[in-house]
């Protein structure tokens, strides 16, 4: 592999290692401050241990994203200097924005944590929505520029060069509204399956059970909710996929051959030698419809493309299969626990539980392959149809050695966290 | 509009400078502290800079998109030739800050503290020698601008720079910068016991300071440093260095009559004339290669960046500047002052 490959994946991991943390560190707040505010309404002594507990956790969480977040914003530079001298000053302004917003954040997070017994009750609850609210906030600025390298806008591209740079307009690129919600909302389903799994393990176990019957009850009901509104925000963005990046629509898809009334495929294994899809499952004319809508559009296939701006296509579709599947998934879990709030008696069964335990970490998994769907299916671009990754990588050699460091480092954080998280719950059990 | 985005940029600097170095130095303070006393001293700094920690290290966000923003051709070159000492900074926050956290928050107290303890520790001396090394590499005259990688030696584009007794020294000063700052602003949140300590540790400090200052200047000067020769023909920096080191002595002063919030503002004047000693006789010609010295308003943005940026600064300022100020009131500080009163 080349010194190009270490740098993508140094950057594919310690991007993937960082919207992990970063996710539960901006939706974990949300289950926190219902918790303290249950606490400051029943006075019920749960709810108080429940919020501290869950504040313990999203500390954890706040920090291991805020260190991983500082190393990406120089990584960017680090690793593609080429594209940050050109993209800095077209981009900057989400940047800035989300350097405001994460100061906003850690200013409230220092009043909440620190604020017991010092903060006015209801001020103190207050900078824990502001903890909440900022951190979405965040999130949604990065997702934007993001969004900007998928539909690089204000700016003409010149010559080779950057001219008449609007930045306002570079921000409020065409992807990023799509983009953000659909991250928003995965950042929710993501971390409420995640958090709910964790306590629905407890209560499958038998420990503390009104505790973590309470806890699930909150961290659930925002997943359940997100994941119903998820597949509604991914329509739009494959139409808005569709519409500005066909190459990588027919990549999702491994859609080979331009045709009208394409089917859908789902899974199936794809050949990029011979450039075919066998053992599919095809859906007459989907794929037409729910890219534009209508069931005999014209969709371009791959081969229209030249070679040399195709990305690679197999692990593109697999990440998308496996997206829209635990997508689906969740949605169904959702439902199924909108339904037990009628049938209680579902709540009694150990397989009920079981249910949510499995779909704990599926929510991540699905995160990380949206990741992988968006960012190799716009290869060989990091500016979507202006610069090739390529061309934008440091000169520097032995990236090898990089990527090894962080791969070692970030592991090692992932265990120690996960293992400080099992420590919180044993804790919490015993008092 | 240029001019707001240059203030933002210095004062983040020398916000970074003073909250996030004093933050890094706490740690510095509390590895150099006797064993017996560590633990209250571990207990002093999360009292003191628990609440407003994560803050103090926005503000390299900050510097570091103001740079890439309008200062695109800079930024290129701090982040290609310096990859690696930038590399082993990250490596510093990552660990110090997760330490941290850990150490505070962990639900079980048992043995790992001993290795949070001794990661936050090293990690906090670490940090600020790698970078004050960086910034070492960026002045002093080393770095080799070229297209020409094939022929060039991967030690003389990529380590030479930076892995040199100049950088070194740099790094060291920076670190002792941290040390001294934390311990003259730790003085004024304890009394009793813990204060006798802390006076005592920031002597040591300060002592430190001057003499590895001094140090590094002699080796610039020995060795035509450019950086240090212009600094020292520069008579409002040596002015500037001169009071610096006056100061000293109403700083003390200030430390014996129990004036806490003046000796604050006494140890960060004298941080700030040094950084200002330094910037004035340099700027804009912040990066010293080999062959020239390099404005930092040679590659500004065009003025539609530049512009967008200081709006969304001034903006972001009036929405953080209060809420920090009233977050440090509302935990340390301001509060001892008006016990004083």
């Amino acid at each position: 592999m080349e010194n190009l490959d270490y740098a993508r994946l140094q950057m594919a991991f310690t991007l993937g290692f960082h919207i992990i943390f970063a996710c539960i560190g901006m939706v974990m707040p949300f289950f926190m401050v219902v918790a303290h505010h249950k606490w400051l309404k029943t006075r019920n002594p749960i709810y108080l241990k429940l919020t501290k507990a869950w504040m313990k956790g999203v500390a954890i969480f706040f920090v291991t994203g805020a260190v991983s977040g500082t190393a990406l914003s120089f990584e960017l530079g680090m690793l593609w200097p080429e594209f940050m001298k050109h993209a800095g000053p077209i981009f900057g302004m989400p940047f800035s924005l989300e350097g405001a917003a994460f100061f906003v954040e850690a200013i409230a997070f220092g009043f909440y944590l620190y604020g017991w017994n010092k903060l006015p009750e209801k001020f103190h609850w207050f900078t824990g929505i502001i903890i909440g609210v900022a951190g979405v906030a965040s999130g949604i600025l990065v997702v934007s520029a993001n969004g900007w390298m998928n539909a690089p806008s204000g700016f003409d591209y010149v010559n080779g060069e950057f001219i008449n740079i609007d930045p306002v307009q570079a921000l409020l690129n065409p992807a990023w509204f799509t983009q953000a919600l659909h991250m928003t909302l995965a950042a929710f389903v993501a971390t409420s399956f995640g958090v709910a799994g964790i306590h629905a393990y407890q209560i499958y176990r038998g420990k503390n059970i009104e505790l973590h019957t309470k806890a699930f009850k909150i961290a659930i009901i925002f997943g359940a909710i997100a994941a119903f509104f998820q597949p509604l925000s991914g329509d739009l963005s494959a139409k808005d996929v569709a519409e500005r990046q066909p190459v990588k629509l027919a990549a999702l898809e491994a859609h080979y051959v331009t045709a009208k009334g394409v089917p859908l495929y789902i899974g199936g294994i794809v050949d990029e030698e011979k450039r075919t899809v066998s053992h599919k499952i095809e859906i007459p004319k989907a794929l037409s419809f729910l890219a534009f809508g209508d069931f005999d559009a014209e969709v371009k296939g791959l081969n229209d493309f030249p070679d040399d701006e195709l990305p690679p296509v197999a692990i593109v579709h697999y990440a998308f299969q496996i997206m829209v599947g635990i997508g689906t998934l969740l949605m169904i879990a959702g439902l199924i626990f909108f339904i037990s709030l009628k049938k209680k008696k579902w709540q009694k069964s150990k397989v009920y539980w079981l249910l949510f335990i499995a779909m704990a970490p599926l929510g991540f998994i699905a995160i990380e392959a949206g990741w992988i769907v968006t960012e190799v299916g716009r290869q060989p671009w990091i500016i979507h149809q202006i610069m090739r990754t390529e061309d934008a990588v440091t000169p520097m050699p032995g990236m090898k050695y990089s990527f090894f460091f962080y791969l070692f480092l970030y592991t090692i954080l992932v265990i120690t966290v996960t293992w400080l998280m099992h420590r919180q719950i044993k804790t919490l059990n015993k008092e | 509009m240029l001019s707001v985005v240059l203030f933002f940029l210095f004062f983040s600097l020398l916000l970074y400078v003073l909250l996030g170095g004093a933050d890094f130095g706490a740690g510095i303070v509390e590895l150099f502290t006797a064993p017996s006393k560590r633990n209250n001293t571990r207990e002093v700094i999360y009292r003191v800079i628990g609440p407003i920690w994560e803050a103090n290290h926005i503000w390299l966000i900050i510097l570091l998109v103001i740079l890439w923003t309008a200062f695109p051709g800079y930024f290129y070159i701090i982040v290609t030739y310096l990859h690696i000492p930038l590399a082993l900074v990250l490596l510093g926050i990552t660990i110090r800050g997760v330490a941290f956290v850990f150490r505070h928050y962990d639900a079980v107290i048992d043995q790992t503290q001993f290795w949070y303890n001794w990661l936050f520790r090293i990690g906090s001396l670490l940090t600020p020698i790698f970078l004050g090394i960086t910034f070492g590499g960026l002045v002093g005259g080393r770095i080799i601008i070229s297209e020409d990688y094939q022929n060039l030696d991967f030690y003389d584009v990529f380590l030479q720079p930076w892995l040199n007794p100049f950088s070194f020294l740099m790094g060291i000063f920076f670190a002792s910068i941290c040390a001294f700052l934390a311990a003259s602003f730790l003085i004024g949140e304890t009394n009793g016991e813990n204060r006798k300590h802390f006076s005592k540790i920031s002597a040591k400090f300060t002592i430190a300071l001057v003499i590895i200052g001094g140090a590094l200047f002699l080796y610039g000067y020995i060795n035509n440093i450019k950086f240090i020769e212009n600094f020292l023909h520069n008579p409002v920096s040596i002015a500037s260095v001169g009071l610096s080191g006056l100061l000293l002595i109403p700083l003390w002063k200030f430390i014996n009559n129990e004036r806490r919030l003046a000796s604050r503002f006494m140890a960060s004047l004298q941080v700030f004339l040094i950084l200002f000693a330094a910037l004035y006789v340099h700027f804009p010609y912040l990066i010293y290669t080999e062959e020239k010295e390099i404005s930092l308003l040679e590659s500004t943005s065009s003025a539609s960046s530049i512009e967008n940026l200081a709006i969304t600064l001034l903006i972001g300022g009036l929405v953080i500047l209060p809420g920090l100020f009233h977050l440090m009131k509302s935990f340390n500080g301001i509060e001892v002052y008006e016990n004083e009163k």
